[in-house]
């Protein structure tokens, strides 16, 4: 039986993104790359539409396209039949960041989702209770200085509400942190590693093996 | 506290105060030609892992090509970790085509894609014109040291800066730390490299002026003598040392203190140098080994003169390290007179002569800092140091030194031609000894096969001059 194949245009629809757009992440990515027919038009198979479908889910949960594509690249390339279909938000481990400082949200955001986690991001304190009622996250990692010092009572909140805290700081912050009632603390700028590593530590196992264990 | 972040040489490191704080931003500013990419790369393949690697990032100055090309060529240059812990990429291109947001946006992918240790940016300075007005380019910065301080990474900017451009460029006043590489020129043409530690936040350093070189090993340091009053107390033993000429021995109260330092002054062929022989040759045969530091005579010359009296420079204890004062670094050459005399374990120094070691200093006053920095040095080791220094004066010398050394000195030895009974004699005097007494009598000595033979001071009717 011969593989479906689907037009631009198809996955356009299927997709709900623009022809155009395809195209430009196609020629400035290249990670996406349809064959083409004789007459040279664009032929995708099942697996670019769910490659796109995981660059989508990526961009709607803030990330800017070009860190999704690397966060495929980087993906395809540790494991090309790693399935990146996704299990859904359900069933995934959630993570929050409350990070005053954007290029430090922006990174640690970057490497989790890696590993497989769904993130959520907030730059201030009342934005990170909000996003924390809504989403309910396993757990939260707290900037101590967010909003002029408001990170311990954040880790308290959180801890309070059953999810597992790991503070941060520029600081040397550890002692105040576990007073506060973070489950961990590390001081900023965060080795990526070291973050990865704690963050498994806290939820028990990595989010893609929770993930498999969790689908049916 | 961030770890410190090793250059490689341990030199650089102590001026540093261990290192440079991990994890900043730094500034190595220098013209053209003054080792600014050597030293940055030496920083990179030091530190440089396939876990944490350096990406050494050439802007729109000198072509990656070229880097990578004179690159090769220096011991330091580990082929097979390029490509795998040190990275080399152009960024030329990108800020030709995107400007400084394209930049901004290479070094985020670079940080998630491979997590680096270092990020080298080579030139910094060429950024510049890529802003069109001055705040766009502080806007750029704000937002490069917010994306740098965000990662734990070392990095190095690299400028065609001038000292005249610190107060007004913002990169200045975002670094951690600002390395200099330059040169200064001296009386006759004379060319020095100079580096000098500008700034450096969270740690003390090595302030002044510190000599430096480029070689195939990269850049060598060579940090200016200067320690510090050092109050701690030190034992020196208190049994006096010959000087290798029994007369003189007795002027000098039965020998040299160890640890003391000597002057010896007198015109040219008055016998300064022999003067040092003696020391270094009844050390060596009484069981202290002595290094002769000349600038003077080369190995053959100063053998033929040695073996005039009986001597070899092959005999244990004897060490000889002799440098030209043509393009004579003062601090390259006092570093490795210390460390001849550590791993020769020497107790003795001749330095001959002192005003050959003034020509190659750049200033008077830090020329007597580096005497009396050795002087004490050697002092707290338990080595004695004899230093000669010659005179203008062929007859009635009216000054013992021009640098005033004498002053700092423990011990002055004067040898003087004199004129009396319509001939020349030579005359030996012990002008000063600290803490012991002396025969201040002016006696009159030859030089013969057998090197020093002190006679009886001059009578009074000799009418000399």
């Amino acid at each position: 039986m011969t593989a479906a194949i689907y037009s631009i245009g198809a996955v356009a629809r299927m997709l709900g993104v623009p022809t155009a757009t395809l195209r430009t992440w196609e020629e400035r990515y290249g990670v996406v790359m349809p064959d083409r027919s004789p007459g040279g038009h664009r032929l995708y198979t099942r697996d670019h539409v769910e490659q796109l479908r995981f660059v989508l889910r990526s961009i709607e949960g803030g990330m800017q396209p070009a860190d999704a594509h690397r966060l495929l690249t980087d993906r395809l390339s540790n494991d090309p039949d790693r399935d990146i279909s996704g299990g859904g938000s359900e069933t995934r481990l959630v993570i929050m960041l409350a990070e005053r400082d954007p290029h430090a949200a922006e990174l640690a955001e970057y490497f989790l989702r890696t590993e497989g986690y769904e993130t959520f991001l907030a730059l201030e304190a009342r934005e990170a209770e909000a996003v924390f009622e809504e989403r309910s996250p396993h757990l939260a990692v707290v900037d101590l200085l967010i909003s002029g010092g408001a990170g311990p009572d954040l880790c308290r909140t959180f801890r309070e509400r059953g999810a597992l805290v790991l503070a941060i700081s520029p600081l040397e912050s550890r002692d105040e942190a576990l007073e506060y009632g973070a489950d961990a603390f590390l001081q900023k700028p965060l080795d990526p590693l070291q973050l990865v590593s704690t963050v498994k530590d806290l939820l028990g196992q990595s989010a893609f093996l929770r993930t498999e264990v969790l689908l049916p | 506290m961030s770890d410190r972040v090793s250059s490689g040489s341990e030199r650089l490191n102590d001026m540093l105060g261990g290192g440079l704080p991990g994890n900043g931003i730094n500034l190595i500013i220098g013209l053209p030609g003054s080792g600014k990419t050597i030293l940055a790369q030496q920083y990179a393949f030091h530190n440089a892992t396939p876990e944490r690697p350096a990406i050494y990032l050439s802007t729109v100055s000198e072509p990656l090509e070229k880097i990578l090309r004179y690159g090769q060529t220096l011991s330091f240059f580990d082929q097979r970790a390029v490509g795998t812990a040190v990275y080399y990429e152009d960024l030329g291109g990108t800020v030709n085509d995107e400007g400084l947001p394209g930049v901004l946006e290479r070094i985020s992918g670079f940080l998630k894609e491979r997590r680096p240790g270092m990020i080298i940016i080579d030139s910094f300075k060429a950024l510049h014109p890529y802003a069109r007005r001055d705040e766009d380019f502080r806007r750029f910065l704000h937002e490069l040291a917010g994306r740098l301080s965000a990662f734990p990474v070392t990095s190095f900017w690299v400028g065609e800066y001038g000292h005249d451009e610190i107060p007004g460029s913002a990169e200045f006043a975002v670094a951690d730390s600002i390395l200099s590489l330059s040169v200064e020129r001296a009386a006759g043409g004379r060319e020095y490299r100079v580096f000098q530690v500008l700034k450096l936040r969270g740690s003390g350093f090595l302030t002044g002026k510190h000599a430096y070189r480029l070689s195939d090993d990269g850049v060598q340091f060579f940090p200016r003598l200067a320690d510090p009053v050092d109050q701690a107390p030190y034992v020196l033993e208190n049994i006096k040392i010959s000087s290798g000429i029994r007369i003189l021995d007795e002027m000098l109260g039965q020998g040299y203190w160890p640890g003391a330092s000597t002057l010896v002054a007198g015109p040219s062929g008055s016998g300064k140098t022999l003067m040092g022989l003696h020391f270094i040759f009844e050390g060596a045969r009484s069981g202290e080994p002595g290094v002769i530091a000349t600038l003077q005579e080369n190995a053959a010359q100063l053998e033929r003169i040695v073996n005039g009296f009986g001597w070899s420079l092959d005999e244990d204890g004897i060490e000889l390290m002799y440098r030209t004062p043509v393009d004579l670094y003062l601090d390259e050459w006092v570093h490795e007179l210390l460390e001849r005399v550590e791993a020769t374990g020497a107790r003795r120094i001749v330095i001959d002569s002192l005003g050959d070691l003034r020509v190659a200093s750049t200033d008077e006053t830090r020329f007597r800092e580096y005497v009396y920095s050795l002087l004490q040095r050697c002092s707290r080791q338990g080595v004695s140091v004899m230093m000669t220094q010659e005179v203008g004066d062929l007859f009635g010398v009216t000054r013992l030194s021009e640098f005033g050394i004498s002053h700092i000195s423990d011990n002055v030895v004067l040898l003087q031609f004199l004129r009396g009974e319509s001939r020349v004699k030579r005359g030996i005097t012990v002008m000063k000894t600290r803490a012991s007494a002396h025969d201040a009598q002016i006696r009159e000595f030859e030089i013969t096969a057998d090197g020093f033979v002190v006679g009886d001071h001059f009578a009074a009717d000799q009418d000399l001059v």
